[in-house]
């Protein structure tokens, strides 16, 4: 299988089929993703979350 | 080694809370609604699975998954990947069983290394080295590796000083080292633990258990761990006569190591040099070369750019790829928008989060989702990985007998080596070659079980 993921664009072979078009909706996928990402992160942030971290405890284990 | 075996154990951190965040169960308590469809199953909550990994609780009721062995590293990231979500599938039901009761309780499985009390629990990756070998020179040439790896493997975190002053660093595991080199785990643990159980012909095999890394969620960071240290002990196996690059202190080190985000703080040698830790890594990186072939020019790439990443501060590929970074924007992001201090529980919340195996709740998948983490493996390898065991090592045969035993009903037990009935009286196969994928015995304990099942 191919990888070619791991060093990520700009380094595949075929850059140079990319079409920028579509580049330019990836863009705007992405930042329409971060306000929703946000929006998720902070829920994590806003819910019960010192009540959580106490919660966390257990033995040791290894 | 050219060819070599490895494995990767994961503790996972559990916690059974109320909507509210209290704690609605007891580990314990939650560990046993957890393993209830395992024991169901196996009668036991130590069993081996189809795809020949080992899901069992450990001390302190941790549930853990040890991979298979595989002998390439993208196997094994995919059985890693696998192996989380078998976990999510028992939290679902467990959850689902909740629900069903009326009962205010949701389990959460934290695949990070350290609960909010300071307790340790270890992601524990093992190689198999020839026996022939000089294993008194194999530490003292992969300690100081392992100890610079962290700046690429690390998957980052929030340390609290004496002094009350909160840091990110590369490796919150790092302070959880206290010896170089030494048999324990639970107590003074080690950075190399000398568990000695190769699982295999003892004539032939030893097992390397290193204890220091990090749980990575990133498959590219899970990859760089394995890839690169398979690399350098191809490197020590060799032979040849490489720079002594012995630290003075290794635990003194690795902390200060962890701490400088720079990469460039100088690193005291065991001959008076000093070096940082780029520059280590870096003559790591330079010296593998000669033992590196076609097959590794991706790993090699990769862990360029990992360096380059720590070496100019240029975040932009590091901060979507390799968990220290993803996690270092994610933080530091949240903690500036909310004015909050780095070390305040909402954010000590939010790298809990980032762990938490659930595609749901868990924050990494949700950045993955986005784009903002790494999603390398395609989705049906993953999948494949749950329920088919690696082909090109002795789990394909574990995996087949384990799946054929399954189908048919019938009773068995099994272990790394050795593969049985439990029927009185039944002869047990053994298999203390890790790389074999044939075996006439298997084939006729396959025929048994089918005819028993039939």
């Amino acid at each position: 299988m191919t990888q070619q993921f791991v060093t990520g664009p700009g380094h595949g072979e075929d850059d140079s089929a990319e079409d920028p078009t579509a580049q330019g909706g990836q863009t705007f996928a992405s930042v329409q993703g971060s306000d929703d990402l946000l929006d998720e992160i902070d829920a994590v942030l806003e819910t019960n979350a010192e009540t959580f971290v106490r919660s966390f405890v257990q033995k040791g284990g290894e | 080694m050219r060819r070599r075996v490895g494995g990767l154990e994961t503790e996972l951190g559990l916690v059974c809370v109320r909507a509210d965040g209290s704690r609605a169960l007891e580990p314990e308590a939650a560990a046993r609604e957890l393993f209830r469809p395992v024991v169901a199953m196996g009668r036991s909550s130590n069993v081996f699975l189809r795809n020949a990994a080992r899901l069992y609780l450990d001390v302190g009721s941790h549930p853990e998954y040890a991979t298979a062995e595989c002998d390439d590293w993208w196997d094994l990231v995919a059985q890693d990947r696998a192996g989380e979500r078998v976990l999510a599938d028992l939290v679902d039901q467990a959850n689902v069983a909740f629900r069903e009761r009326g009962e205010d309780a949701r389990i959460h499985l934290i695949k990070n290394n350290e609960d909010s009390a300071g307790n340790s629990f270890g992601s524990h990756e093992n190689y198999l080295v020839d026996r022939r070998g000089e294993f008194t020179r194999l530490p003292q040439h992969l300690l100081p590796f392992l100890v610079t790896r962290q700046i690429i493997t690390g998957s980052g975190g929030v340390v609290t000083e004496e002094g009350g002053a909160a840091r990110f660093v590369f490796s919150r595991r790092s302070d959880q080292m206290w010896e170089a080199v030494s048999s324990a785990t639970t107590r003074t643990r080690p950075i190399i633990n000398t568990r000695d159980e190769p699982h295999g012909d003892p004539t032939r095999f030893r097992r390397l258990h290193v204890i220091v890394g990090d749980s990575t969620m990133s498959e590219v960071s899970t990859h760089l761990r394995f890839a690169t240290t398979d690399l350098v002990l191809r490197l020590i196996e060799s032979g040849r006569s490489l720079d002594d690059l012995r630290l003075q202190d290794p635990i003194t080190a690795i902390r200060a190591v962890s701490r400088d985000l720079t990469g460039q703080a100088p690193v005291a040698l065991e001959d008076g040099r000093t070096l940082t830790a780029l520059e280590i890594q870096r003559r790591f990186r330079a010296q593998v070369e000669r033992v590196a072939d076609d097959a590794d020019a991706e790993v090699l790439e990769t862990w360029d750019r990992a360096l380059d990443a720590v070496e100019t501060g240029d975040r932009s590929w590091a901060a979507t790829h390799l968990d220290w970074a993803i996690k270092e924007r994610l933080l530091t992001g949240a903690a500036q928008r909310h004015g909050l201090a780095l070390d305040s529980p909402q954010i000590q919340r939010l790298e809990m989060a980032y762990h938490d195996i659930d595609r749901g709740a868990g924050l990494f998948f949700a950045l993955q989702r986005r784009g903002q983490a790494p999603s390398i493996l395609p989705e049906e390898r993953i999948e494949a990985a749950r329920t088919t065991a690696p082909t090109t090592t002795r789990a394909h045969l574990r995996g087949q007998v384990v799946t054929a035993a399954q189908e048919a009903g019938v009773d068995h037990v099994v272990d790394w080596t050795t593969l049985r009935l439990s029927r009185q009286g039944a002869m047990p196969v053994q298999i203390l070659d890790p790389f074999e994928t044939e075996n006439a015995a298997v084939e006729r304990l396959l025929a048994e079980i089918r005819a028993a099942g039939a």
